[in-house]
């Protein structure tokens, strides 16, 4: 009993080791497994939400990152980094819980701050919010000259103030925060803010519990304001597959599924 | 008596070749006398794994989870611990909270918002405690649907020809979805045009085949709403497995794979504890996380928040608002299960 035993737990090792290599194709979390971790990471918009893993206690990480994408994949601590919502004069249903959100500045490649360049003397003032073609910046907004946020209707200075370019502004002339667009975006797209606010729309980290602490995020974590029109959001790469079932190379079985059903339709006219 | 001796042996050179169901059999055949019983403890105990051998002959002899005493689950999350500890080289700890009175978990998916990432997916593996490979087990699944076709044209399209009675195609010619559902896409970007995504789980029933099936009543429903399993109780017959219609649960085919840097230390006893071959196991909601107040992974990690997750029994919680505000559907209604995993569109 205890020799056949070994016999066939010898036999299922060899065939494993033979059949393995084929198996396993390079795409499975496996693989990534052996690579080394990524030491910037991003939350949902690549490079605009990127935060640095590190050890928030020993043996503690405050992210894991996918070692193919380099995206976050789990939270040690949702509120790293955070401070709270209720220092930024905005109107939201924060009142019941403690709601905290990420600052953007520090997310902003160009932000040194703005006011370094666009003084008043280094850079005048523009006179007039009437679109123009655009000599700087056209690495920030790669179709500067196609904006179509607005479906054209609105330009550069709409929203950021031509006055003070460390902030935005609204239509009325209110200066807003890059630390809380939500208070400008709002503005237009109303039933989406309401969506927002009620955690229907976007995206909260941390406790679900009534009165929990949450971490809000704000619009421009996952939209990109000047692409938006012709992309809600920017495709990102997915994580690696499942491995394929232990009878397959390939996952030709439900690609074809469909195309079979139709073949043999168009074969057989009323065959049935 | 020599066979005996054999027997005594084997306990000696492995511990862990002699499978639990092996040994309650024959301990339920009288094959095998009390001073065999001590025996094994014996061997069990000079096992080179201390730790392991005195779980493994607690474990043995334990309860199902739910008729146990608060000492004895003390005792049993104690003995975890303590193994867990050892095995993996860090600070285990294994929770045994119960549900809170006033909660029942619910869980909502913006179906119009899945780009197919399957961030949850690798979220889900890295709290959860899954075997990494052979068997790789992943508790969420992400379907690439194909976006269906309702053209006017294409309505009295294939079988039967004429006159054409099927609105919408029929089963030789859908003018909706056609494909059933990719499940290994990998392409360079996602979304891609023209098709959407599905993401399946567990749906934690309020009337689930799985546990309904369950010959030994390991898996059952929380009153918070989760159906969980006591993995030391389960036989590895796998019913579960076949009877859920959502794909929901997995089996541990072989010893799992779970190196010790990528294992997640704060567990709890139904939930993400590590899992031995041969049992069943499936998405608890990370009730380790909830029942401590924390969202999901799965929830934490979607990058563009299509997931949603709350108190169904608290009106002011993001799902019932989901349910108030928007148009909502649950994945094979017709079958009376009452899932409480919601899909909706905006």
């Amino acid at each position: 009993m205890k020799k056949l035993g070994k016999i066939a737990a010898a036999a299922t090792l060899a065939a494993g080791l033979l059949t393995g290599s084929t198996l396993l194709a390079a795409d499975t979390y496996l693989d990534y497994m052996k690579k080394p971790a990524p030491t910037d990471c991003f939350e949902s918009r690549e490079g605009y939400s990127n935060v640095a893993p590190t050890e928030i206690k020993p043996g503690t990480p405050n992210v894991k990152c996918s070692n193919k994408t380099n995206g976050v994949l789990w939270w040690g601590d949702p509120f790293d980094g955070t401070e709270p919502m209720g220092d930024l004069p905005i109107d939201a249903d924060y009142k019941h819980e403690e709601a905290v959100v990420k600052p953007r500045t520090g997310q902003l490649k160009y932000y040194a701050p703005c006011t370094t360049c666009h003084n008043g003397s280094m850079v005048p003032y523009p006179k007039s919010k009437a679109p123009r073609a655009l000599v700087m910046h056209q690495d920030i907004v790669p179709d500067a000259l196609d904006l179509q946020h607005g479906r054209g209707a609105i330009w550069c200075l709409d929203c950021h103030n031509p006055r003070n370019r460390d902030t935005l502004i609204d239509h009325n002339g209110g200066e807003i925060q890059f630390n809380q667009p939500m208070k400008l975006c709002g503005k237009c797209h109303g039933e989406v803010y309401s969506d927002w606010r009620d955690g229907i729309h976007g995206k909260r980290i941390g406790m679900w519990t009534k009165g929990g602490k949450k971490r809000w995020w704000v619009c421009t974590e996952c939209h990109n304001p000047h692409m938006v029109q012709t992309k809600r959001f920017q495709p990102i790469a997915p994580e690696p597959r499942p491995q394929y079932p232990r009878t397959r190379t390939n996952a030709d079985h439900e690609r074809n599924h469909g195309a079979g059903h139709a073949e043999s339709a168009a074969g057989t006219t009323g065959g049935h | 008596m020599s066979d005996m001796n054999d027997k005594d042996k084997k306990n000696q050179v492995d511990p862990k070749e002699n499978s639990r169901r092996e040994f309650l059999k024959e301990a339920a055949g009288g094959t095998l006398s009390a001073a065999t019983l001590a025996a094994g403890a014996g061997a069990l105990l000079s096992g080179s794994n201390e730790a392991e051998a005195k779980a493994t002959w607690g474990e043995w002899f334990q309860k199902n989870y739910r008729l146990m005493t608060d000492e004895e689950k003390k005792e049993s999350v104690d003995r975890l611990e303590k193994r867990y500890s050892e095995e993996y080289g860090k600070k285990t700890t294994v929770d045994s909270v119960p549900a809170q009175e006033g909660v029942l978990f619910g869980y909502a998916l913006n179906i119009q918002k899945c780009i197919g990432c399957r961030r949850c997916v690798y979220a889900c593996v890295k709290e959860n405690n899954q075997s990494r490979h052979d068997p790789e087990i992943q508790w969420i699944r992400v379907l690439k649907m194909e976006k269906g076709n309702f053209l006017e044209e294409n309505m009295d399209k294939g079988y039967p020809d004429k006159p054409g009675i099927q609105v919408g195609g029929n089963a030789y010619q859908n003018s909706g979805v056609v494909l059933e559902g990719e499940h290994y896409y990998e392409p360079e970007e996602v979304p891609e045009k023209g098709h959407f995504y599905f993401p399946m789980q567990c749906m934690q029933c309020e009337k689930p085949p799985c546990v309904k099936v369950c010959p030994v009543r390991t898996t059952y429903r929380e009153p918070d709403g989760i159906v969980v399993i006591d993995y030391n109780w389960c036989i590895g017959c796998r019913m579960c497995v076949s009877a859920c219609p959502y794909w929901a649960r997995r089996f541990n085919w072989g010893e799992p794979n779970l190196p010790a840097e990528e294992m997640n230390p704060v567990t709890h006893y139904l939930g993400n504890r590590p899992r031995m071959k041969g049992v069943a196991e499936k998405c608890t909601f990370c009730l380790q996380r909830t029942r401590q107040g924390r969202y999901t992974a799965c929830v934490e990690v979607c990058p563009v928040g299509a997931r949603k997750f709350g108190n169904l029994l608290d009106p002011e919680s993001e799902v019932r608002k989901i349910l108030e505000k928007k148009r909502v559907f649950r994945l094979k209604a017709e079958l009376n299960t009452y899932p409480k995993f919601f899909y909706f569109m905006d």
